[in-house]
């Protein structure tokens, strides 16, 4: 009898936990919630319940096809030896294809989503999406190769940049721009690497803390740039030549009963965004198995077993610091975009932590988890505005709870990289 | 018959400290040469040279009729130099399958990567139990094991190792040491061995050198040099 009740009570209790560490988590952004108009901070109790008993139940479910998984993938090996149904094909076609209709269910409901929601959440969604990005190009170099860099809003800065001086100058488009932008930014990425090919661990942190407050500094001071008054006026990317909010509002309002003050450039910025997402997370995901990623997983373990088996620490490192930085450089231009103004002061020391923060949250590796702590910090900025001088503290104290309880992060990496015996 | 490998006064430098003050030494195809001497003697920076990690200031190497000085190590590994290094340096996060795949980094040819790690679990039956454990939870035997391993999983014609028995108990090296020999009977893999440990090295060795200080004080055939008393009292520790 004790037996049952310790095995059923188990994953009630893991799920428990797990509720309880999501309320925890999810506190600043849906229970605070900040009056924007009276600027004052309105406690909204109420949902916690509601949100221990949606974690509670996510979690269930998530331990329940996690097992499903496991014992999908051992049946196999205990069949094998007796005539278990084999796996053919078809199996794992259809495996795949419930996949596959989740995920274009999500991406559907991603794509319609913004339509139905107030301008201000698009824009902290965008705002999620474009730390979704920043952090899949920071992992790559932090997660997945353990290069601890420090001054990566130096490249996010070079992509916004890089659209914000070439339209102020030669007028040129979003779209000219945003392939130029990530040039732009993995060339200063291996500018970067190449002096710091040598150097590891917290060496090669100093070093790029530096380079991210040199390219702040060159920003705030040269003139070429507007020193840090910055650049206003960044247009919306194109939509073959027509102004979206006259073309089609009219049509989305009158016929779809739609919010009248939506800004479709906005939304369309959104769409772009999530569209970048999908790539970029295809990209890192396809990385993460080639024989690049490899050579950067081995890079993070060991540079003299690197050496032994033939692979080059130092064109590990390159690649890791081009390719990631490419990355925020195809942020920039976008968050150029959204956000139509930029200073120097959007590229700070700060701003490389809260990515940084992205990836350890995360958990140092992992894509899926990555994509959760971009979602969790992209968020609480927003919502703890008016805790301005607490915000780095609950940040703090996030981390260090995080390192403390929960090493691996929101979601462990699970390598699959080359355990192909 | 000309020799699988040829170091030829070959001096590496450190900046401005010179490690090796010009050696010379060949290698036969199919034999096991020693390399012997104390502790900084420069026997780490001789097999780092010949892969080519440390390159010569100075001399040239030869390897496999083709002079190899100044190339970088991924092109050598490609030709079959490997090096076991000292210290082991496996994968400590990455799993034993993991670790012996990283061997085959530079290999594309699935079937003979397979029928090599079917041969290297023959040698160290224990690995293949470990499989899916990560590196760093192994023993030292273990981790030598699997270093040696992932070694041979990059297909070498000339295996270079360095002070294998490091940190080892006697009854493990005597293992390792048995499949060293076994390796060079089956596969006839040329190899370099370097020790600490002379009297060991010498029963496997069929040549030596003995270092001293960035030279070469000494070579010969193994049961000479292991027989001749002035030569152990003074190189060998008694
Ligand atoms: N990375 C290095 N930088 C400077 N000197 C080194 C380095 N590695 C080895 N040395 C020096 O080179 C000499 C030979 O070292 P090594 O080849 O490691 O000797 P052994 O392997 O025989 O103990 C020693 O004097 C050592 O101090
Ligand atoms: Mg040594």
């Amino acid at each position: 009898m004790p037996q049952i009740s310790s095995k059923t009570s188990k994953p009630v209790l893991r799920a428990l936990f797990s509720a309880l560490w999501l309320a925890f988590l999810a506190l600043p952004i849906l229970v605070f919630r900040v009056n924007s108009i009276s600027g004052i901070i309105e406690y909204q109790w109420s949902r916690l319940p509601k949100l221990l008993a949606a974690g509670f139940l996510a979690s269930l479910l998530w331990n329940y096809f996690q097992k499903r998984h496991l014992l999908k993938q051992e049946s196999p090996k205990a069949g094998s030896s007796s005539a278990g149904p084999p796996i053919t094909w078809a199996d794992r076609f259809l495996a795949r294809t419930d996949r596959y209709r989740w995920l274009s269910l999500l991406g559907f409901g991603l794509m319609v989503l913004p339509f139905f929601c107030s301008p201000y959440a698009v824009k902290i969604l965008t705002t999620a999406l474009i730390y979704i990005t920043l952090g899949l190009g920071l992992n790559i170099v932090v997660g997945v190769s353990g290069l601890l860099h420090l001054g990566y809003a130096a490249f996010f800065a070079v992509g916004a940049y890089v659209y914000g001086l070439l339209n102020y100058y030669f007028g040129w488009g979003f779209w000219v721009c945003l392939p130029l932008g990530t040039l732009s930014a993995a060339l200063a990425g291996l500018l970067l690497g190449l002096p710091v090919i040598r150097l590891t661990g917290d060496y090669l942190a100093i070093v790029t803390l530096g380079f991210g407050e040199i390219v702040r500094l060159l920003l705030t001071n040269s003139s070429l740039t507007m020193g840090p008054r910055g650049i206003g006026n960044i247009p919306p990317p194109g939509f073959f030549g027509l102004d979206l909010n006259e073309k089609f509002r009219p049509f989305l309002v009158e016929h779809l009963a739609l919010n009248p003050y939506m800004d479709l450039n906005k939304i369309w910025i959104y769409l772009i965004i999530l569209l970048i997402v999908v790539l970029t997370t295809i990209a890192a995901l396809r990385l993460e198995n080639s024989r690049l990623g490899r050579a950067w997983l081995a890079l993070r373990e060991d540079e003299t077993a690197c050496q032994s088996v033939g692979i080059s620490p130092s064109q590990a490192k390159l690649t890791a610091l081009t390719l990631g930085s490419s990355f925020a450089g195809l942020a920039g231009v976008v968050f150029a975009a959204q956000i139509t103004f930029i200073a120097p002061s959007s590229f700070s020391f700060m701003d490389s932590i809260y990515i940084l923060t992205i990836v350890v949250l995360g958990g140092m590796g992992s894509i899926s988890g990555v994509i959760a702590g971009a979602a969790v910090i992209s968020c609480l900025p927003e919502f703890l505005r008016e805790a301005e001088e607490y915000r780095f503290l609950i940040f703090g104290a996030l981390m260090v709870l995080m390192m403390v309880y929960r090493p691996q992060g929101l979601i462990r990496s699970v390598r699959s990289v080359c355990s192909r015996s | 018959m000309k020799p699988l490998l040829a170091v030829n006064g070959v001096k590496t430098f450190y900046g401005n400290i010179e490690a090796l003050k010009g050696i010379s030494l060949t290698a036969g195809s199919g034999e096991i040469i020693a390399l012997l001497g104390a502790n900084g003697a420069g026997k780490t920076t001789a097999l780092k040279t010949i892969v080519g990690l440390t390159p010569p200031g100075e001399g040239q190497i030869i390897y496999a009729g083709g002079d190899i000085t100044g190339k970088r190590p991924e092109d050598l590994i490609r030709k079959g130099l490997v090096l076991v290094p000292e210290g082991r340096h496996i994968f400590p996060a990455l799993t034993v399958s993991e670790n012996l795949m990283m061997g085959a980094f530079h290999r594309a040819d699935k079937n003979e990567i397979a029928s090599d790690l079917e041969y290297v679990f023959k040698l160290f039956p224990k690995l293949k139990e470990r499989l899916n454990q990560s590196g760093g939870t192994l023993s030292g035997g273990e981790q030598q094991m699997l270093a040696i391993s992932r070694g041979l999983m990059g297909r070498p014609k000339l295996l270079l190792l360095d002070e294998p028995s490091l940190g080892l108990a006697p009854i493990i090296i005597g293992q390792i040491f048995e499949t060293i020999r076994e390796i060079n009977v089956s596969q006839k893999t040329t190899m370099i061995l370097v020790e600490q440990n002379a009297k060991l090295a010498l029963t496997v060795a069929g040549r030596a050198y003995i270092m001293t200080a960035g030279r070469v004080a000494m070579s010969g055939a193994a049961e000479e040099l292991q027989n001749d008393e002035n030569i152990r009292r003074a190189y060998l520790g008694g």
